[in-house]
């Protein structure tokens, strides 16, 4: 990584540029930050370090920098933001590897509330509209365990579960955004996981009623941002196929019977 | 919740991009391949091609059904589904991203272009009988113009671009193509249709030329 420019051990300091907002109705400015260098920073590091002492390089005391993180493990989805004009989640972006200066926005397509924090409950929605989990439980006993999957199964499902809706894959997404109703690649990619659940399957046909619905599948563009920026390296544009070919056969059970 | 034969949203797009394959895809292959016949000049294209074509049965219904009115409706729902294309090509440099954009700018291209082209070859030939007994000679005195010429291989390149291309899409919103190595593998087989289009259509053109 000793390519990258601006980032050799005689710079001796991290530049950060941020995209500041101070309030969801105001508008944005930027400002520059330098912090010595360290180390194995990344760029939630960087800014927690940054929040010991926020001074530009104007040397003005300004408001520290608001974001959101928390696991630090990639995990999480909290600290997803935009990175040198790529969202990626904060925690697991190296400083060492990124050129310089860093320049940080809030995840595009969703609303700003306070400089690189944005309102993500349009993921949450998405989750909802769609059914995103499995009923497990009933009122009575159903006198048995749980159901096996083959190993393949498995291994291909579990793909899908390491989403942590973090949102980067509809940041990325020319289709989505304020202007639109579209859900976005992560619930989409839920659908599929869910419908191969062997509990979950007995709600398949009405996930699908859910995405072929205004703002669900037929509203892919299928630009495959998506499953480029996927920090989880999900199959997302795998499973938005899938589901054409299961929403393509319920057409044709709603049709047929 | 609605089942999907019930939802218009759904059964629209589907329909539109349907549509997009039979019949527009279809009639451009023929179109393309009906016309590449210029190059064996004006008695065969005007005897055999136009000929033929003149004399067919329930033409203008054949020409209303299956030309004019899908055309339309892939056109109209298309405008109304580019409008939502928020493009950042430049952040998201990658080929399907771009190819995304393109199939969106490229059927707005393809509208016009197609406006221009029947206007002034079927909608002209409704009142004058000389573009309907000399098409060879009509296209040839078109096509001798170089604003028209290059009008008309653009227009060309990118309707076979958009035909390609929403093949590959295709593929995916009807599920014939799940893997991404599905997909890359359907992907070259468009192109490489896409490419043959091209060909055929490009020789139809300098075929008119003297």
């Amino acid at each position: 990584m000793s390519a990258i420019p601006g980032n050799t051990p005689a710079a001796k300091a991290i530049h950060l540029r941020i995209r500041r907002q101070d309030r969801p109705d105001s508008t944005h400015y930027w400002q520059d930050f330098k912090l010595g260098y360290e180390p194995d920073h990344n760029v939630v590091s960087a800014l927690l370090a940054l929040r010991a002492d926020p001074v530009t390089v104007a040397g003005a005391r300004v408001e520290p920098v608001a974001w959101e993180h928390n696991c630090m493990e990639e995990v999480c989805g909290a600290c997803a933001m935009l990175i040198n004009g790529v969202p990626k989640p904060a925690c697991s972006a190296l400083v060492d590897q990124l050129a310089q200066p860093i320049v940080l926005e809030p995840l595009p397509k969703f609303p700003v509330v306070r400089d690189l924090i944005v309102d993500r409950s349009r993921i949450d929605d998405g989750f909802r509209r769609v059914k995103a989990w499995i009923d497990i439980d009933g009122p009575w006993d159903i006198h048995e365990g749980a159901p096996r999957i083959s190993q393949r199964q498995w291994s291909e499902s579990y793909l899908y579960s390491r989403c942590m809706s973090c949102g980067c894959c509809m940041a990325a997404c020319p289709q989505f955004g304020p202007h639109a109703d579209f859900m976005g690649p992560a619930p989409l990619a839920q659908v599929r996981l869910m419908n191969a659940h062997p509990t979950g399957r007995y709600d398949k046909a009405d996930r699908l009623h859910a995405i072929v619905a205004e703002g669900g599948l037929s509203d892919c563009g299928n630009a495959q941002n998506c499953v480029r920026v996927c920090p989880k390296a999900i199959p997302l544009t795998s499973a938005i196929g899938e589901l054409g070919r299961q929403a393509t056969l319920q057409a044709l059970r709603d049709l047929l019977g | 919740m609605a089942e999907s034969i019930q939802n218009s949203h759904f059964l629209l797009r589907r329909l539109h991009s349907l549509l997009g394959l039979l019949p527009i895809g279809a009639f451009l292959s023929f179109h393309l391949w009906e016309n590449s016949q210029s190059r064996l000049g004006a008695s065969h294209y005007n005897g055999e091609v136009v000929a033929f074509l003149q004399g067919t049965n329930y033409l203008t219904v054949i020409e209303i059904v299956v030309i004019a009115l899908p055309l339309v409706l892939h056109a109209g729902y298309g405008l109304l589904i580019s409008t939502q294309m928020r493009w950042a090509p430049r952040r998201h440099a990658y080929l399907r991203n771009w190819a995304y954009g393109l199939q969106r700018i490229s059927g707005i291209g393809i509208l016009l272009f197609l406006v221009l082209h029947v206007g002034m070859t079927r909608v002209q030939g409704l009142w004058e009988p000389t573009v309907r007994a000399d098409l060879y000679g009509h296209m040839q005195h078109l096509l001798t113009q170089p604003a028209i010429f290059w009008l008309y291989l653009i227009g060309l390149l990118l309707s076979v671009f958009h035909l390609a291309n929403g093949l590959a899409t295709m593929g995916i919103v009807w599920g014939l193509t799940a893997s991404a190595e599905a997909q890359r593998r359907f992907g070259y087989v468009c192109a490489g249709l896409g490419v043959l289009l091209a060909v055929i259509g490009i020789q139809g053109l300098l075929g008119f030329l003297p």
